[in-house]
């Protein structure tokens, strides 16, 4: 060993050809121009917002917000650090519902443009030819603009079935009315749900052992139900329905959400479905056409064939370019500025207009979106990663 | 062996240079607190005279508004119309002697003051109200204000609405980034009135919300209002569909703002708007200027830089020391028109706005118009 | 002749049968979608016949060139005309190009027939159609015509040029290219800043991709690098660009830039938002282009290498070459999401079509007459069009280049 290394020693080139030697050179070059790069921006920047009198430093998020917020607690005396929470809560409730509803939208979508029916393919593919091929800021204002804004006026709400009261200034549905022991109610579902996953996976395991039927739907939400209904019963009662109800230039009860709400759902639940139709439809397409044809030969029904074979297998295809659209979905909330839905983009545009320190605002903002892509790219790959060794 | 020595000595020389650079910014931050310095370095980082710069550029950038017909607004084709419109042509006309040598530079309400810091625009025409905090902090200085406006409240007349205080559980339209929006959350929280403000960056997606009934007041300042109003289509009503409360629940002084550190620039803008005024006042307007070659009045002879014959006989033209030639005023008056002459053609009742002059009318006449006197 | 008369129309009603009414719930659906588009297409019929287009008649100039000084508004048509010169040559030489390798890898080339060409770009053709009949005077139809058939006839006559022209073809391209953006730049008042309406969307788009290119070029090469360093470099500055939204990026460079640079390198309003674009779009293109360079083969690398070439030499003669046709779909792909994109550029400001559809119906004839519907229709069919027509021609593409690989 030694050896070799000493002839390697003896034979090694001068210093300015030596691999090893240009290597490292290379590396701290690169070091020292971005670090150059770097320094200068930043001493561009003290320079200049101190010639300009703007305070670096952070210290201005406990300054009053100057504005309130729609639909919230959040006055203007509350500071721009609340005010910006409030924002990322209503970014959140975008992206919470949305995900879910672009998914169903988009798999149906997806499977219907390989639908035997020559009317449901073709319907499909014009959905997903027009509206993928327009930019989804356009979508935004046009939904805003002619869908919502087509509803009825804030003080005369259709209210169809009694259930919903809907207006383009607010659109609301039936819900839960809580009184005390409501949260004891919460807890003892939610440990029931918890529960539940327990049974599926321990009927799975019997099904997979025993080959006996696992049922397992109806054992873990049957024991949900059961334990909902008893909780409801033993705990007193405590949730009740409760329905929307115009009065005085104010719907109370039930659940609301804004217009500008349902402006931005809409559009970008449409928009980001027509992708992921995309996405679905290719990997279907690229199941092997012999997965098909066996389970036409095993005589499964259309709708077996799809859930048992083709899209579990598709899934696993999918999955990875679906999760990039779930970020897309969620970076393009950003865009609620053009139809004036407070989240958090519009709630820090709205705080540089009203003089607040732009640099640090935008560093805040970006730093948010990228813990909360990293968060829903770091959750959804877990769960990209399970799909892939189970289904192996 | 040596390859992954390599590879450590370069990571180390990595966090060093990373760690060096954080110090030297956090240096940069911890000085902040000389802030003494502000004023000087702001000065000297401006590069001395603004009016030079834009004799040297043959053109006056000028920060204008795209959406507000009256004030600044684009017409259909193209070309830059209003009331702050002309005053940028008359600032042309009295620095370049050429009111067409002006670009115009669209600006949002977030960005004005940001273009007006970067050096960006020589001056803010857009509608920018006058508040202590914008002069003081925003690191510009406002100047003579060129009109006198208030923030309204316009609601639908069968909203059963009459003053801001029936406007509980309310949604109101406003736009973002703009004093109003401030106004209308202290005007509001302080009343006590529950509401819901639907902040929107664009004057054309507020109009379409409140015609559709989504939002129920549209705040703004009263001019714009009106303007709207007059213009409202008779398949909505006309007019008499809509009502502009009473109640003004600010003070809107809307002129031209310029960057802090060059007063010769600020006083020369000033000049520009008073001169207009004072134009009116003395009944000099853009058919007659040129006709005051052997008027008397030493007054008038002054304005427009003709020669004023001395008790001793010897002839001189009275220059104020503005760094403007004498005779700039006859531009400006010929380019534009006096102060009444901008307002009929933009706002007056002949306009699609249809403005009454209100406080914008001169002191003589009720209103708030006062020049300095031009000597 | 009844029997040859017949024959069809038992095949549509087997044909019907099959695709429209094979299962019970396939007719029912069948049934309800039919009444649906029906209803649809009366709707869609009455409202396009029905309604009073003036609106974008009136300001058919403003939503494609916005504030250009109208003094100088030949500049515009001049350069809409060398586009179509340089996309007719550089059509030309790629038909060119393909036709020499096909030739020497003993491949059959077929050539479009101007038929094919109508059906490939049918929604362009329409459009120019539609747009043109909005027009009030003679020189748009001008431009239009002199464009298309401009770039058709240069295409058909050049593209059966020699192997020693291919390199002359791209050049003439680009110059054509670079003198459609100066006719429009150099010596107009304002510069581009001067620009506005659908031209300041479509510049962003091109402008910001090609300037992006390189960069994006380096990062994916820095990405791939062995050298640690430069390689966490490259990831983290990527990762970061696609973490975030382009809003956050556009806004940055609208209200930040000017902090982070001395004063006399401050740039304008258009340069500002292109520069936020380039740093965006950079980020995406190196992920485009990683995706191509991942698709060459390792022993591409190796027979680099075992030919004694240096690594820059193997990266610039054997890897990129391949990695890049590779990456072409890709990227057009990239450049439809980026043209999209471009759009968000109102929202900081600019004068774009997406603006010019909000501010038209502030025009005192227009106020309170709820055009918005319109306005934003006609700027959605101005992107449906071309980003339609790009994202076949790159299926179209992909296809072809699928096919020459196997």
């Amino acid at each position: 060993m030694t050896s070799v290394s000493e002839t390697t020693e003896r034979t090694r080139p001068p210093f300015w050809r030596d691999l090893a030697v240009l290597r490292v050179a290379a590396q701290v070059a690169a070091v020292v121009l971005a670090a150059l790069v770097l320094v200068y921006l930043g001493n561009n920047l003290v320079t200049n917002t101190r010639a300009q009198g703007i305070t670096l430093g952070f210290d201005f998020l406990d300054q009053p917000l100057g504005v309130d917020i729609q639909l919230s607690p959040i006055t203007a005396s509350n500071t721009i650090l609340q005010g910006l929470i409030r924002g990322w809560i209503n970014t959140l409730a975008l992206v919470i519902v949305g995900l879910p509803l672009l998914t169903v939208l988009g798999v149906v979508v997806g499977v219907a443009r390989l639908s035997s029916n020559w009317l449901v393919a073709k319907l499909a593919a014009l959905y997903v030819e027009i509206v993928r091929n327009i930019p989804p800021l356009l979508i935004i204002l046009f939904v805003h603009n002619v869908v919502i804004l087509g509803l009825p006026p804030k003080n005369e709400p259709a209210s169809p079935l009694g259930w919903f009261s809907i207006s383009n200034f607010v659109i609301a549905g039936p819900w839960f009315d809580a009184s005390d022991g409501a949260g004891a109610f919460w807890t003892a579902v939610a440990v029931a749900a918890v529960a539940a996953v327990f049974v599926w996976r321990r009927r799975t395991k019997v099904n997979e052992a025993t080959g006996e039927p696992h049922h397992r739907v109806a054992y873990s939400l049957g024991l949900v139900v059961l334990v909902g209904v008893i909780a409801f019963f033993v705990l007193g009662r405590p949730l009740s329905w409760s329905l929307p109800v115009f009065k005085d230039r104010l719907v109370t009860g039930g659940i609301q959400g804004l217009g500008q709400y349902f402006s931005m759902l809409l559009a970008l639940v449409v928009y980001t479905a027509s992708h992921v139709a995309e996405i679905v439809r290719g990997s279907i397409q690229a199941v092997a056409k012999g997965q098909s044809e066996a389970a036409n030969a095993l005589a499964l029904s259309g709708f077996q064939r799809l859930r048992f074979v083709t899209l579990p297998q598709a899934a696993r295809i999918a999955v990875p370019p679906i999760i990039s659209q779930y970020l897309n979905y969620t970076k393009n909330t950003s865009l609620a500025i053009g139809v004036a839905y407070a989240e958090v983009t519009l709630i820090a545009f709205q705080a540089i207009g009203n003089g607040q320190p732009a640099p640090q605002l935008i560093l805040l903002l970006m730093v948010g979106y990228l813990i909360f892509s990293l968060t829903i790219s770091f959750v959804l790959n877990i769960v990209n990663r399970r799909m892939q060794l189970v289904s192996r | 062996m040596f390859k992954r020595h390599g590879r450590a000595v370069a990571l180390l020389a990595a966090l060093t240079l990373i760690l060096a650079a954080c110090t030297s910014s956090d240096d940069g931050g911890s000085s902040e607190t000389t802030a003494g310095e502000t004023e000087t370095t702001a000065a000297a980082s401006s590069g001395g005279s603004v009016l030079a710069a834009v004799q040297d550029r043959g053109k006056l950038n000028c920060g204008v508004n795209n959406g507000v017909p009256g004030f600044g607004f684009v017409d259909e084709s193209g070309e830059h119309v209003g009331f702050d419109i002309d005053y940028c042509k008359a600032v042309a006309a009295a620095v370049l002697g050429d009111a067409d040598a002006v670009e115009y530079v669209d600006l949002d309400a977030q960005q004005r003051f940001t273009a007006l810091q970067s050096g960006e625009i020589d001056v803010l025409i857009r509608n920018t109200t006058w508040t202590a905090t914008r002069d003081g902090s925003e690191g510009a200085t406002f100047l003579h204000t060129t009109f006198y406006d208030g923030q309204g409240m316009m609601v639908k007349a069968d909203a059963g609405i009459a003053s801001l205080d029936d406007m509980a559980n309310t949604s109101v339209c406003v736009q973002s980034g703009t004093t109003t929006e401030l106004n209308l959350a202290s005007r509001f929280d302080e009343g006590g009135i529950p509401y819901t403000p639907l902040t929107f960056a664009e004057n054309p997606q507020i109009q379409e919300a409140f015609i559709a009934g989504q939002c129920e007041g549209w705040t703004s300042d009263k001019s714009q209002l009106a303007g709207l109003r007059s213009n409202w289509p008779e398949d909505q009503g006309g007019p008499e569909a809509l009502v502009i409360l009473d109640e003004t629940f600010s003070k809107e002084p809307l002129g031209p703002v310029v960057r802090d550190g060059d007063s010769q620039w600020a006083q020369i803008i000033d000049w520009i708007t008073l001169a207009t005024i004072t134009a009116e006042e003395l009944g000099i307007d853009s058919s007659n200027v040129g006709s005051f070659g052997d008027t008397e009045s030493t007054e008038i002879r002054r304005l427009l830089g003709l020669e004023i014959t001395g008790d001793d006989g010897a002839t001189s033209v009275f220059d104020p020391g503005l760094g403007l030639e004498p005779g700039w005023v006859v531009d400006v008056i010929s380019a534009v028109g006096n102060y009444g002459e901008i307002f009929d053609r933009n706002l007056g009742s002949d306009t699609p706005l249809g403005l009454t002059r209100g406080v914008n009318a001169l002191w003589t006449d009720g209103g708030l118009l006062y020049a300095p006197p031009y000597r | 002749m009844t029997e040859t008369w017949t024959a069809p129309k038992a095949t549509a009603a087997e044909w019907a049968r099959r695709n429209l009414f094979n299962r019970w719930y396939n007719s029912a659906l069948t049934v309800v979608l039919g009444v649906f588009l029906a209803w649809l297409a009366y709707k869609l019929v009455v409202v396009l016949f029905g309604i009073d287009y003036e609106i974008i008649r009136r300001n058919l100039l403003l939503f494609m060139v916005g504030e250009f000084p109208r003094d100088q508004i030949e500049r515009p048509f001049i350069s809409t005309i060398l586009f179509g010169l340089a996309f007719g040559l550089g059509a030309a030489t790629a038909a060119a190009s393909a036709r020499h390798a096909a030739a020497e890898a003993d491949l059959a080339y077929a050539a479009p027939t101007p038929r094919m060409l109508v059906r490939r770009f049918w929604p362009l053709l329409a459009l120019v159609a539609a747009l043109l009949a909005f027009t009030r005077t003679v020189m748009p139809t001008v431009m239009a015509l002199s464009t298309i058939l401009g770039g058709a006839a240069l295409y058909f006559g050049a593209r059966g040029m020699p192997r020693s022209m291919v390199r002359w073809g791209w050049m003439g391209t680009l110059v054509l290219g670079i003198a459609a953006f100066a006719v429009i730049i150099v010596g107009v008042d304002g510069g581009w800043n001067a620009w506005g309406g659908f031209q300041i969307n479509i510049f962003l788009a091109i402008a910001g991709i090609v300037i992006a290119f390189p960069f994006g070029l380096l990062l994916a090469l820095g990405r791939r690098s062995s050298l640690p360093v430069v390689r966490y470099l490259s990831v983290t500055y990527i990762e970061f660009i696609r973490g975030v939204p382009l809003i956050t990026l556009l806004l940055m460079g609208v209200f930040a830039l000017g902090f982070f640079l001395p004063e006399a390198l401050r740039p304008g309003p258009a340069i500002r938002v292109l520069i936020a674009i380039v740093m965006f779009e950079a980020a995406y293109v190196a992920e485009v282009v990683r995706g191509g360079l991942q698709a060459v083969p390792k022993g591409q690398l190796e027979a680099g290498q075992a030919l004694g070439l240096p690594a820059w030499k193997t990266t610039r003669l054997i890897i990129l070459p391949q990695a890049l046709r590779a990456t072409i779909p890709a990227m057009v792909g990239q450049f439809i999401s980026l043209y999209k994109d471009t759009t968000l550029v109102n929202l900081v400001g600019m004068f774009d079509v997406l603006e010019v559809a909000l501010v038209v119906n502030s025009q005192s004839d227009f106020i309170g007459k709820r055009l918005f519907f319109l306005t934003l229709a006609f700027a959605g069919v101005l992107f449906w069009v071309g980003s339609y027509t790009m994202s076949r021609e790159a299926q179209r593409l992909e296809k072809k280049l699928g096919i020459g690989e196997r």
